[in-house]
């Protein structure tokens, strides 16, 4: 039995393990043993704190295999993107050019720097063990990635009203970024890598204040730079499409470095907020039945899990003793369940 | 003798015959008899002081005296942009730096700009092929700095001259394809066409409203930014002879080079003298100078090329060339005499 639940400084050893294998490396799980304690450290705090409305809060998620303990992948959430500079991202703009008399009437894009996602919530940090990486526990990648969802819909108070989330864009064999060639490049002369190494651990923001300032007209960027805008990495398809599922859009902005999607939702229009319902637990057999996305506990101490349930909302939730203990729950207890997928029409 | 004067109501027929001439390519002057005829009368209005500013423009004849052969045009507008606004890029400069990171870029950008507006412009210039022989097609474009020389006080304090840009060995604008054509979606010559017959509206439309990275467009289009037609290119010599420059300024469609300066800067208005005439014949002497002369008439300008140079204050002319330029003995004429380099 898999399960999701809010990091500990326990897991200390076990999230070093993971902040090492993670390839890219994420920035909200660092390598580094003491920047990853005071990260986990925020994230406790984060849990445990009465929030109203969010800040610097940090929310780092953990997927537990219940019979071994041993930990197979984090996400988290940063409550407020940008809390202490700006967040920067490319608006994808339509401008419509049009002329009545030689009946021309075109839509031209235009990348603009943008800084409204400062200050929204932002998911970050996936991982997800290599042996998980396929179709058969598909599933627990959707547990894990959609948690972050189900916890916000379930604390609107700590988090924005919208969210996003940044996708690593499409490097080609040599691992260069055609955005990054057609676009960065021109500004920084070198790879993103090394201006990356070389800005010394400073922020994104920091490379970002040398990028362009005018908008960038689409067409007038190399074939190559427009085929890849706002297209994921083959290696983030699986996160991508469960952030579809969620009901992310992803056309509004992207990376400014790499083109690599950004996607936003509004929360109360997520799957989470919006195709969630509350039942009871009730001991029962593992049923067969349609695969759920069951969340336990409130803004402090928060589980999920994957468990089939049937019938509506009124059968209440049949969950096994192993499933009941995962979620700490017991009989009678309310959990929150939410469809593991939409059902087909309501998909984008 | 060839000499360039202010066109005549009656040089229309004439007109028509010689844009027949034209290739593809000159716009602005095509066998349309409805448009010269027009244009004839814009220039006579604004001769006779009738035009407003926004429309006041003079328009030139290359005549062969000897055979009354029209044989090219030319053409100077006193302000631009006045009625539609005159578009042109302005390739600036913006650095971007982070001294921490070791970063220094210098970045050109195509700005849209207005500010060629009031500028006089010298323009329209086509010479029939039947007298592109030596010395004729420097006398047809700067007879017009003579004619400015002359007549100062006519015009603003900065003058300029757009100059075809560079086309590729497919007759294909490098800049036009990866610019303009993404944002007209019609083909280069309709949209010059249009442009130069004052439908400019959609110039205004459809253009790029933001700047445009120069650094980022393909390496063919960038290249062609301020570069000249091949075959405009001695057009461009003869200009910055004059003392015109490019000062990044450059055309919306094809981004060749605008060639700008201050009327009081052009060489023919500092060096021009004026001089009495005497009728006589040429005198053997050994100077070989090559002067410009006008006489000093406004709607009778006129303005041809003989040898000689001004002495003691007057310049020699013959008979045949005195009657051609319209003066006589102890009339004034403007002189600008040039010296060929090798002895």
């Amino acid at each position: 039995m898999l399960f999701v639940r809010p990091a500990r400084l326990s897991d200390l050893d076990e999230l070093e393990r993971m902040a090492r294998a993670a390839l890219p490396v994420l920035h909200s799980l660092p390598r580094d043993r003491r920047a990853l304690e005071t990260r986990v450290a925020l994230s406790e705090d984060s849990f445990r704190a009465e929030v109203e409305f969010p800040g610097e809060e940090f929310y780092l998620f953990v997927l537990e295999d219940a019979q071994t303990g041993r930990l197979l992948g984090t996400s988290s959430i940063v409550a407020s993107a940008g809390y202490s500079e700006p967040f920067y991202a490319f608006r994808n703009d339509a401008l419509i050019h049009a002329s009545r008399e030689l009946k021309v009437n075109r839509k031209i894009h235009a990348l603009t720097m943008s800084h409204e996602l400062t200050g929204k919530s932002r998911l970050t940090g996936f991982y997800i063990d290599p042996s998980l990486r396929n179709e058969a526990n598909e599933a627990a990648a959707h547990l894990l990635s959609r948690a972050r969802m189900i916890y916000i819909a379930a604390n609107r108070k700590r988090f924005s009203s919208e969210v996003f989330s940044l996708m690593l864009g499409v490097t080609d064999d040599t691992g260069a970024s055609p955005f990054w060639d057609a676009v960065g490049r021109k500004f920084f002369g070198r790879d993103f890598e090394q201006v990356e190494a070389e800005s010394g651990g400073r922020s994104r923001t920091f490379i970002a204040e040398v990028m362009p300032s005018y908008p960038l007209y689409v067409p007038l960027l190399p074939g190559e730079a427009q085929r890849v805008l706002g297209e994921p990495n083959e290696g983030t398809l699986l996160a991508y499409d469960i952030h579809l599922e969620e009901g992310f859009e992803p056309d509004r902005f992207v990376d400014i470095f790499d083109a690599g999607p950004v996607l936003t939702i509004a929360v109360g229009k997520s799957a989470s907020a919006s195709s969630s319902e509350l039942r009871t637990v009730r001991e029962g057999a593992s049923e067969s039945g349609a695969p759920y996305i069951v969340a336990a506990g409130g803004a402090h101490e928060f589980r999920c899990i994957v468990a089939g349930l049937a019938g509506t909302r009124a059968d209440g939730a049949a969950l096994t003793a192993a499933a009941r203990a995962a979620l700490g729950v017991e009989d009678k207890d309310t959990v929150r369940c939410v469809p593991l997928h939409q059902a087909s029409g309501e998909l984008q | 003798m060839i000499v360039v004067r202010c066109t005549q109501p009656g040089d229309v027929d004439a007109l028509v015959a010689l844009a027949q001439e034209t290739g593809p390519g000159l716009t602005t002057f095509k066998p349309d008899r409805g448009a010269l005829a027009a244009r004839v009368e814009r220039a006579r209005r604004t001769l006779a002081g009738e035009a407003q500013a926004f429309e006041a423009g003079y328009f030139f004849v290359m005549e062969d005296t000897a055979t009354g052969d029209v044989a090219g045009v030319c053409g100077i507008e006193t302000e631009v942009g006045l009625e539609q606004p005159f578009y042109n890029y302005r390739v600036s400069t913006v650095v971007h730096a982070s001294k921490d990171m070791g970063v220094w870029t210098r970045m050109s950008l195509l700005n849209i700009s207005h500010d060629l507006t009031g500028y006089a412009e010298v323009c329209s210039l086509f010479l029939s092929p039947r007298y592109r022989t030596a010395g004729v097609g420097g006398l047809l474009s700067r007879s017009r700095f003579m004619f400015i020389a002359q007549f100062t006080d006519r015009f603003p304090q900065r003058l300029c001259a757009e100059l075809r840009g560079h086309f590729d060995e497919n007759g294909e604008s490098p800049f036009w394809d990866a610019v303009g054509s993404h944002f007209y979606q019609i083909d280069f010559n309709e949209a010059d066409y249009l442009s130069s017959h004052g439908k400019k509206s959609f110039v205004a439309e459809l253009m790029p409203r933001y700047p445009v990275y120069l650094d980022l467009l393909p390496d063919a289009a960038q290249r062609a930014v301020g570069v000249t037609h091949k075959d405009t290119a001695p057009a461009r010599k003869m200009l910055e002879a004059e003392g015109l420059r490019y000062e990044n300024h450059v055309d919306i469609f094809d981004a060749g080079p605008v060639l700008e300066c201050h009327t009081t800067d052009l060489r023919t208005v500092r060096e021009s003298v004026v001089a009495r005439v005497r009728i006589g014949d040429r005198t053997q002497t050994d100077s070989d100078a090559k002067s410009l002369v006008s006489n000093t008439l406004l709607e009778d300008f006129r303005c041809g090329a003989t040898t000689g140079a001004v002495e003691n204050g007057a310049f020699v002319l013959t008979a045949e060339e005195a009657a051609a330029l319209r003066v006589k003995e102890g009339d004034n004429v403007r002189v600008l005499t040039s010296y060929p380099r090798a002895k």
